[in-house]
């Protein structure tokens, strides 16, 4: 099977909800939809904020507690970026259908899998950002998430970026990191036996790859400037919206 | 919960009268379907259909258990079918409303209680080890005649699926992963598709594949379940207003062609999809499978 190293994005397709977004990026693809600001069931009504709801379906099975750890932690990052604040009473419903997951051709899949929460998370909170700017839900920042393996090489550790389904089984530890546009950290979470210096030396790496320097057009080329191999998430998803609101704007 | 938008009065009589005169709102013959397309999945048993504007992703999945012990030489076979709120803000999570009540049970009583996949093939060792396949079927986007289109994308998904090869030596029962051998077609007996018809006024008008807001106006409905031997697996009505005998039999023939054309389809899309896959025709030589 084929992984693409390239991440790819389709906006608003889906005709009933708000908003829309398909992503699919290293072997994941996740179609999201969000509706809202929508009525909220009574129980769930929050006087002074918006509710976010979040949604993880997984492709085959139905969800288990695996899904509701990555909701809760989808939930409590989203949160923070939407502005909660401006529609009080409301409900903001964001749903994440898992499609594609990469597969191990060593290994015969299990539909209860029991293995690890965590490498689908950037997958999903891409694709619920993309969602969120296509239903125009204002948002304080947008996020970029990117995966991290530990990998031992011999006597020393080696960090690898989005790794391999392969990979993360044979890694020490595993780490994701989210970072807000305003390169902020939003969200950060580990798996595994680590020390902190190896935890600096991968948020050290996540900061690079999700937060590169911005573009200065001086014509000046840095031949080493610190930026990673890799797609440069926070520049694609600028580049997928343009192109969405040049198409929208056309003079038909 | 927010509840489906309904039609206005004046989309109603408008839609109603079109129909009355013979004419569709989207331009469509009464007896046309809009395009369908279907397309597979870079893994075995996932298919993506798309009906105009409903999409319906179906994937397939297997495992080895332990099958039911008052059925011990039967495999186990499931279609899970939930709408999620993606579909539209009205489905609730974990609340099934009438639509997918309906759909789930024409898909059980279409492709499971109809035989098309021979559950026994799936015992590995009577009452101790079966293969359960698991059909896990997700309405991404919904605007109209989901059962058709559900049951179509189900059949598609379980004829594409290969699940992986086993052998058993001396009680000793080993599953074969891909990389060890290519994996092997479920025993597959026929292929039934549903064909639903929407009827209008006393129930003299009647027209296939219905929008959301045909469907929204329609008095009553009549789901055929066919394959294209002509052999008709289920017929519900349920419920509205009471339709001619005569155009029941008009409808049966109607479906027959339609299914036809569904069964072509699909057997067009999925040997596209095995020569695509088979690149430089090494596949024949990696299979373990013997000839029927």
């Amino acid at each position: 099977m084929t992984v693409n190293s390239e991440p790819e994005a389709l906006l608003s397709h889906l005709q009933n909800a708000d908003g829309s977004a398909t992503f699919s990026f290293s072997g994941y693809t996740v179609v999201g939809a969000v509706n809202g600001p929508i009525e909220v069931q009574r129980r769930d009504e929050l006087p002074e904020e918006a509710a976010v709801d979040v949604i993880v379906r997984p492709a085959a099975g139905v969800g288990g507690t695996r899904e509701r750890h990555l909701e809760s932690l989808i939930q409590s990052t989203l949160r923070q970026i939407i502005l909660v604040d401006n529609f009080p009473r409301t409900l903001i419903q964001i749903i994440l259908q898992v499609t594609t997951t990469p597969e191990n051709e060593y290994v015969n899949a299990k539909v209860a899998q029991a293995t690890s929460n965590l490498p689908i998370l950037p997958a999903l909170l891409q694709t619920a950002v993309l969602s969120l700017l296509s239903a125009a839900l204002p948002l304080t920042a947008t996020l970029t998430s990117t995966s991290l393996a530990v990998v031992a090489d011999g006597q020393s550790k080696k960090v690898v970026l989005n790794p391999s389904p392969r990979e993360i089984e044979t890694s020490q530890s595993f780490h994701v990191f989210s970072f807000t546009s305003h390169d902020e950290l939003i969200l950060a979470e580990s798996e595994g036996s680590f020390t902190v210096k190896e935890w600096d030396e991968a948020f050290s790496v996540a900061q690079r790859q999700c937060c590169p320097p911005t573009n200065t057009d001086d014509g000046d080329t840095l031949m080493d400037d610190g930026s990673l191999p890799g797609a440069n998430l926070k520049q694609f998803i600028r580049s997928t919206l343009e192109g969405k609101i040049a198409s929208d704007l056309h003079w038909k | 919960m927010p509840r489906e938008a309904e039609p206005s009065l004046n989309e109603r009589a408008f839609v109603v009268q079109a129909l009355q005169e013979g004419l569709r709102v989207d331009g469509r013959a009464f007896d046309q379907y809009r395009q369908l397309e279907l397309k597979f999945g870079e893994q075995y048993g996932v298919a993506d259909v798309t009906l105009g504007k409903t999409r319906i992703l179906v994937k397939v999945s297997a495992e080895v258990t332990t099958p039911y012990t008052d059925r011990p030489f039967d495999g186990i076979f499931t279609i899970t079918t939930e709408l999620s709120p993606m579909a539209s803000p009205a489905f609730e999570v974990n609340r099934p409303t009438e639509t997918e009540v309906l759909l789930s049970r024409l898909l059980e009583k279409t492709v499971r209680r109809s035989n098309a996949l021979d559950t026994e093939s799936l015992c590995l060792v009577a009452g101790q080890k079966c293969w359960s396949i698991r059909v896990d079927l997700h309405v991404l986007s919904h605007d109209g005649n989901l059962i058709d289109v559900s049951c179509f994308a189900v059949v598609a998904a379980l004829r594409h699926f290969r699940k992986p090869d086993t052998s058993i030596e001396g009680g000793h029962l080993t599953v074969y992963t891909p990389a060890e051998r290519e994996p092997v077609p479920l025993s597959w007996l026929h292929s039934p598709f549903c064909v639903t018809f929407s009827f209008y006024g006393e129930g003299e008008i009647t027209i296939l594949d219905a929008n959301l807001l045909e469907e929204q106006l329609r008095v009553s409905s009549c789901t055929i379940s066919l394959n294209r031997h002509g052999e008709i697996c289920q017929i519900a009505k349920l419920g509205g207003t009471p339709v001619e005998a005569a155009t029941l039999l008009q409808c049966a023939s109607v479906a027959l062609n339609k299914v036809k054309e569904f069964s072509t389809l699909l057997d067009q899309k999925l040997a596209e999809d095995a020569k695509r896959r088979n690149k430089g025709g090494l596949l024949a030589e990696l299979s373990a499978e013997n000839e029927r």
